[in-house]
């Protein structure tokens, strides 16, 4: 695996090309960051769309041919257990009370979602592949319950926060090390994350599994540690906190997808890693550091990803159990496809985080109906259609494609007079 | 002019012999240091691993100091870790040691871990060294578990189970090798496309055939019975080499001759020269007239087929049955075991066996009641070995030169 | 020579067309059997394309290629192969891991029952084939581990293992010492006795001049003439590969230089293989004067404009700006201590293709005022100071929010000089600053220079272009194998600096 090389010159449409020469390296490989760049010129929002359809419409044929069940109404049980018909004017009385319900569920998963998408995000721009979400997930976590469990004599506000940015950092903290080794001995970041990963697992494992050192004292027969303290556990803001209500966890996602452009977009360190992620030797020559911003955009990145792990922890899990640690690979994975389809923008990662959660609720065993399809099968459909998603979403020559076609249908209009302007 | 060359080429020659000579006496010293402390000889001395350990670090760094800086170092680093691993065997209860480390059972657990590795790491070789990154194993090893389950209880036999296992894998790779050759998609997203797709294409067909009540009887590879071994004199050895490599499975055979296999090919056979050149410099390899495309194409199908065939052996050889995800990140430790092991059949082996045997070990430690819940962290130890290695402290692990880059013709 | 037999290699018409550029304009060549014919031409002359048309890695727009006569298709380098046909690309098309009988023998393996590859006989037959041309080679040596002319003769040796008898060989003198340039000449004549055809394409006329037979001379993708050997001159074949009618002059009155402001004392640097690329080298340039800097492509130029600007670590010696000892610091220091970089390369180096306009033009100073407040990028200071110097700069085709993939090169390369003047720098360095760009551009960019000398700058001016450096210096230095070799001043005859620049006065002893 190669360090991230300098972008080619843009799509072939505006290509400058004054020199052509063989020796140009053709093999230059279009950085992650100009990746993203080319997906959000190009496909717009058309390529997510269609290709999240695209990866309905198999899942729907997936659906016919194995239980000649029909997919329409398969969609429909499953989008009635995401809650969001809950926006539907016509829903009302105990059918919105239930929907209400399913909505705070699919929302708490979404904020997860947001948070481990804009970690995947956060990298990407700097041209790094932060696969190690699940690992400071579960950093975030533990961290976030530790400060939650101590000092249960402090105040509510402060608790809470302290809390959050204990998880927040030691997802830093972890994601930095990758980040430090790859600024300094170049290790690839694809390969030291993903170790970093079942480091944190399994020291997670070990931590909160029986006679850890994190377990609960009063159960020493289920792997669960203690609770955090109440003073730590964040608001409910929408629904019963004893039914895991929607936590004011989701407006700090929100507040970190508008971080998140702030950061990119605003401040000289945003500045810094965009140009490092386009072309690191431009960087370079222009005087900025590179591997001291590769370092700060991982342990960033690696700060959303432990900042879900605390709200995760701090909202509505409470307490970490050997499951939780376990089923945060599904989770950090599904942070790659967030980020991907919503082509690295905070709208876009908020609705397909919203798809995604909504995905993950609405097949959930709770929320389906299992008269009209199985929740298993449900679950497992989801996986098949996230596998599709990430799979077209980042074929670069598809979205090519799509948009010479588009750019030829462009110029047939516009060589049509009536189309001038 | 070249004669001299040639003399001097030829002295430094025997320097390096002699440098590579003290680094791997400097290994054996280490694990010398730690096997003396471990049962059967439960040395009680601390003395003695701290001698043979301070031994094999002198001898280490007098092997980087004389030109062997990789293995230098990495011989004085094991000998260390083994003098510390002496130092603590030799400070632990006799009897816990003989409850944790009964050699023919660990050897034999070793082994049965380390076969899925062993498959999907090799798989992962011929992919990489073609040039195309697969992280897409674990997806690949997934299809083979349930695809082999399938196959083998639809048509009852073991070996059209193994076969039907790979082929799921090839087709599985088949995408992957598709989507980064032609399409140019990041490999690594790629791959990741692929991990999920066979996590949900296999649950679902599981839940769709099997639904609750889980996959029954099922045709199992069958196991190498080598009773004659414990024939072999003196009486002592017979024994121990019956109750550890006695009864093993026929695919962990397999996954031995599948590394020799692996490594004739890649390094013996003009077909592996072709797959080196692709992965090393694809448009050199252009130049001459071998087509990129295509050797890569089959470097990854196969890659998916040796992969699964580390499913199917988790499934049909070992377990006997098939559970949602039950390849639970072998697939990445596999692709770690490549990388630990450079890219080579014999180093991916035997980190394989090094991951194999965390593995064996672990639940083992939790037969000892103090030291139960280290076998859990115990598990985290293969991966920070690849860290480290990763890191090149222990020498750098060099990938092949194009890999990860889509090649793009002229 | 031959020329009682047809010519074995014909090439007619061959035109390759990239977007915007037409690299090669109906080009004929022709070969005769043992023959060392010469492609001589300037940097982006088209010879390059030419010849990997005639290998199959392009495809041509139109012509044909006859090989004996016959009328053949290069699809790809296989056909070529095929037809007998070797490269020597201008970069080694080598493995570097791999050994050189490996290398060698790479898709045609000697084999042993079937599959598996016979390295013994490979190393047999490579160290048959090596002792026949009297190439001292070790086989089993690891091509990373051998020096470059002994890569060069590996892919020599490639060709011949696959039964060549038409070898093109792509500058190939380009990455050697003039040593192992010799040898290699020797190896070129007992080829030819052997009856091989040799397409040689070099830029450098003195070696032209010793090795071809005919010569043929490409400018801006055309084929200028054919003549042979005898009789030619270095002055007549400069004159045909620069071409009179393109020589570009730029009005400007004499320099009157006051204090040095780019100072450079012993300067020694390394490449990345560890070998020195500048040796000792000194020189001053001083407020109001323009310094050429000319040689051949590879001579240090690189190294050197990479140590002048804080990208490579200094071996020895010491850089002062404006007065300021910069030697040890980073990039961005030499640039507040008041250096400008135009870059050679503006691609890799020059811009962000995929930021902005505005964005690009900050690039230096968006930690400053009034890019940027306590670490808080201000855009719409960026957005108001771009669109002042583009307008200021002419630049054309986008405002500050276009990204700068989208402008042309030469909008581009405006885009680049606007921030590097614009910094107000005390001295600046110019590499290649028209390379690649049209006639229009070339004049902006050159009359900019010449207007930065009279503001009282130091230009530090490096270039492969003779006329670009002969008609803005004030004075010219020439850099031969890392060393400066010679100085003239403004009124040098080309002729003169050619020959300087390829080593002409260095004499062969003192040049290693």
């Amino acid at each position: 695996m190669s360090e991230p090389q300098p972008p080619p010159p843009g799509p072939p449409e505006e290509a400058d090309v004054a020199e052509p020469s063989i020796e140009a390296d053709p093999e230059a490989q279009t950085s992650l960051a100009a990746r993203w760049d080319l997906y959000q010129r190009t496909g717009g929002v058309i390529t997510p769309l269609l290709t999240a359809i695209f990866a309905f419409f198999v899942g729907g044929l997936v659906v016919l041919v194995t239980t000649g069940k029909n997919p329409l109404s398969t969609y429909r049980a499953i989008f009635d257990g995401t809650g969001l018909n809950w926006f539907f004017p016509w829903v009302t009385g105990q059918e919105r009370e239930f929907a209400a319900e399913d909505l705070q569920q699919t929302l708490l998963v979404t904020t997860t979602l947001i948070l481990v998408g804009i970690a995947v995000a956060f990298a990407f721009r700097c041209g790094l592949f932060n696969i190690g979400g699940q690992g400071q997930y579960i950093a975030g976590m533990i961290a976030a319950l530790q400060v939650g469990v101590w000092l249960p004599d402090l105040a509510h506000v402060p608790h809470m926060i302290l809390a959050a940015g204990a998880g927040a950092l030691a997802g830093a903290v972890w994601a930095g090390i990758a980040g430090i080794l790859k600024a300094t001995v170049g290790a690839h970041e694809v390969i030291s994350t993903i170790m970093l990963n079942w480091i944190a697992l399994w020291i997670g494992s070990y931590l909160v599994g029986f006679n850890g050192p994190l377990q609960d004292p009063n159960q020493v027969f289920v792997p669960v540690t203690s609770e955090v303290s109440q003073g730590a556990k964040l608001n409910v803001w929408w629904g019963d906190p004893k039914l895991q209500g929607l936590h004011i966890g989701f407006f700090v996602a929100i507040a970190a997808l508008v971080v998140f452009w702030i950061v990119l977009n605003r401040t000289t360190l945003g500045y810094q890693v965009r140009a490092v992620g386009f072309n690191p030797e431009a960087a370079r020559y222009g005087g900025i550091s590179v591997g001291r911003n590769y370092f700060l955009a991982m342990a960033i990145s690696g700060a959303f990803a432990g900042l879900a792990g605390s709200v995760d922890i701090l909202g509505w899990l409470f307490r970490v159990d050997l499951t939780s640690v376990q089923l945060s690979s599904q989770i950090a994975f599904i942070g790659i496809a967030v980020a991907l389809l919503g082509r690295n923008t905070p709208l876009g990662i908020f609705f397909s985080a919203l798809l995604f959660g909504a995905l993950l609720n609405g097949t959930s065993t709770r929320n389906l109906d299992p008269t009209v399809f199985q929740p298993e099968l449900a679950s497992n459909l989801t996986l098949i259609i996230q596998g599709l998603v990430v799979l077209f979403v980042g074929a670069d020559l598809l979205i090519l494609y799509l948009w010479r076609a588009r750019a030829k249908l462009r110029r047939k209009l516009r060589s049509e007079p009536v189309a001038q302007r | 002019m070249t004669t001299q060359a040639e003399v001097v080429l030829a002295s430094g020659r025997i320097k390096f012999r002699i440098a590579r000579a003290a680094g791997i006496a400097a290994i054996a010293l280490g694990v010398l240091a730690f096997w003396v402390a471990l049962p059967p000889r439960t040395v009680r001395s601390e003395a003695v691993p701290v001698v043979l350990g301070l031994l094999g670090i002198a001898l280490g760094l007098f092997s980087w100091r004389k030109g062997e800086t990789r293995l230098g170092w990495t011989a004085a680093m094991i000998a260390l870790l083994g003098m510390l691993g002496g130092v603590l065997a030799a400070h632990a209860a006799v009897e816990n040691l003989k409850v944790v480390i009964t050699w023919s059972a660990v050897i034999a657990a070793t082994l049965r871990f380390a076969t899925p590795l062993i498959f999907a790491s090799i798989g992962g070789l011929f992919s990489e060294r073609s040039g195309v990154v697969n992280i897409g194993l674990e997806g690949m090893m997934l299809m083979g578990a349930f695809f082999g389950v399938l196959g083998g209880d639809k048509t009852d036999s073991w070996v059209l189970g193994i076969l039907i296992g790979m082929a799921s894998g090839a087709a599985l790779a088949l995408v992957h090798a598709f989507f980064s050759i032609h399409l140019r998609s990041d490999q690594i997203v790629s791959g990741t496309a692929i991990n999920f797709l066979a996590l949900g294409i296999t649950g679902y067909l599981y839940i769709d055939t099997y639904g609750q009540e889980g996959t029954g009887d099922l045709p199992a590879v069958p196991d190498v019975n080598l009773d004659w071994l414990s024939r072999i004199p003196p009486e002592g050895l017979g024994s121990f080499l019956e109750k550890s490599i006695g009864h093993l499975n026929l695919m962990v055979w397999l996954a031995f001759l599948t590394v020799v296999l692996a490594w004739v090919v890649i390094f013996r056979t003009t077909i592996g020269l072709r797959i080196r050149s692709v992965g090393e410099h694809p448009r050199a390899a252009d130049t001459v007239g071998i087509s990129v495309y295509a050797t890569r194409y089959a470097a990854v199908v196969v890659s998916g087929a040796l992969a699964a065939l580390g499913g199917v052996y988790l499934s049909l050889g070992f377990v006997h049955s098939f559970t949602e995800n039950m390849t639970a990140g072998r697939g990445f430790i596999a692709l770690a075991a490549l990388i630990f092991g450079k890219w080579r059949p014999f180093g991916a082996l035997g980190a394989a066996m090094l991951f194999g045997f965390a593995s064996a070990i672990a639940p083992r430690l939790q037969n000892v009641e103090s030291w139960a819940t280290y076998g859990t962290l115990f598990q985290a130890l293969p991966y920070l070995l690849t860290l480290i290695a990763v890191a090149g402290v222990i020498g750098r692990s060099i990938p092949p030169a194009a890999i990860g880059r889509p090649y793009i013709k002229q | 020579m031959a020329e009682r037999r047809g010519p074995v290699l014909e090439l007619r018409g061959i035109t390759k067309r990239f977007p915007g550029v037409l690299a090669n304009d109906h080009v004929d060549l022709d070969l005769y059997d043992g023959e060392v014919h010469a492609l001589l031409g300037e940097n982006g002359a088209g010879k390059s394309t030419l010849v990997n048309v005639l290998y199959g890695l392009y495809h041509p727009d139109e012509g044909e290629i006859l090989i004996n006569g016959k009328p053949v298709r290069m699809r790809s380098p296989r056909e070529a192969i095929d037809n007998g046909i070797g490269m020597v690309h201008q970069h080694f098309m080598l493995i570097p891991v791999m050994t050189v009988a490996e290398n060698v023998v790479l898709a045609a393996e000697p084999r042993k029952a079937g599959v598996f590859l016979d390295y013994d006989a490979a190393v047999r037959r490579v160290r048959d084939l090596a002792a026949a041309f009297n190439f001292a080679i070790n086989p089993d040596a690891r091509v990373e581990n051998i020096t470059v002319g002994q890569q060069q003769r590996v892919e020599i040796l490639k060709a011949l293992y696959r039964g060549a008898d038409i070898l093109i060989l792509d500058e190939p003198t380009a990455v050697l010492t003039p040593q192992e340039a010799d040898e290699l000449f020797g190896i070129l004549k007992t080829l030819q006795r052997e009856g091989m055809s040799i397409i040689f394409i070099s830029h450098k006329l003195r070696e032209v001049l010793e090795i071809a037979d005919r010569i043929t001379v490409l400018r801006r993708g055309k084929r200028i003439e054919t003549v042979p050997r005898e009789g030619a001159t270095q002055d007549g074949l400069a004159r045909l590969m620069v071409g009179r009618e393109v020589l570009l002059r730029v009005e400007k009155a004499p320099a009157q230089p006051t204090e040095p402001l780019l100072v450079v004392e012993n300067l020694t640097v390394f490449d990345e293989r560890g070998l020195p690329a500048v040796q000792d080298v000194s020189f001053g340039v001083r407020a109001g004067e323009i310094v050429g800097i000319a040689g051949v492509d590879g001579n240090g130029q690189t190294e050197l404009i990479d140590a002048l600007s804080g990208l490579r670590s200094v071996t020895s010696g010491t850089v002062r700006v404006a007065g300021k000892d910069v030697t040890t610091e980073t990039a961005h220091q030499h640039y507040d201590a008041g250096l400008g970089h135009i870059p050679e390369d503006r691609h890799l180096r020059g811009l962000v293709l995929d930021f902005s306009l505005a964005e690009n033009l900050a690039l230096h100073d968006f930690e400053k005022e009034p890019y940027s407040r306590l670490g808080w990028l201000r855009p719409g200071r960026m957005i108001v100071a771009a669109r002042r110097l583009l307008k200021e700069f002419d630049v054309r085709g986008g405002g500050p929010k276009t990204r700068a993939a989208a402008l042309s090169g030469g909008n581009q390369q405006k885009v680049v000089v606007a921030r590097e003047v614009a910094r107000d720098p005390r001295a600046l360095v110019a590499a290649q600053p028209t390379r690649g760009l049209d006639v229009g551009a070339i004049e902006f960019v050159h009359r900019r220079l010449v207007e930065e000398r009279d503001e009282g700058r130091a230009v530090l001016l490096i270039s492969l272009e003779l006329d670009e450096v002969l008609s803005l210096s004030d004075r010219i230095l020439v850099i031969y194998e890392g060393r400066i070799v010679a100085e003239y001043g403004p009124d040098v005859s080309e002729q003169e600096l050619g020959i300087a620049m390829t080593g002409g006065l260095v004499p062969e002893a003192a040049a290693s």
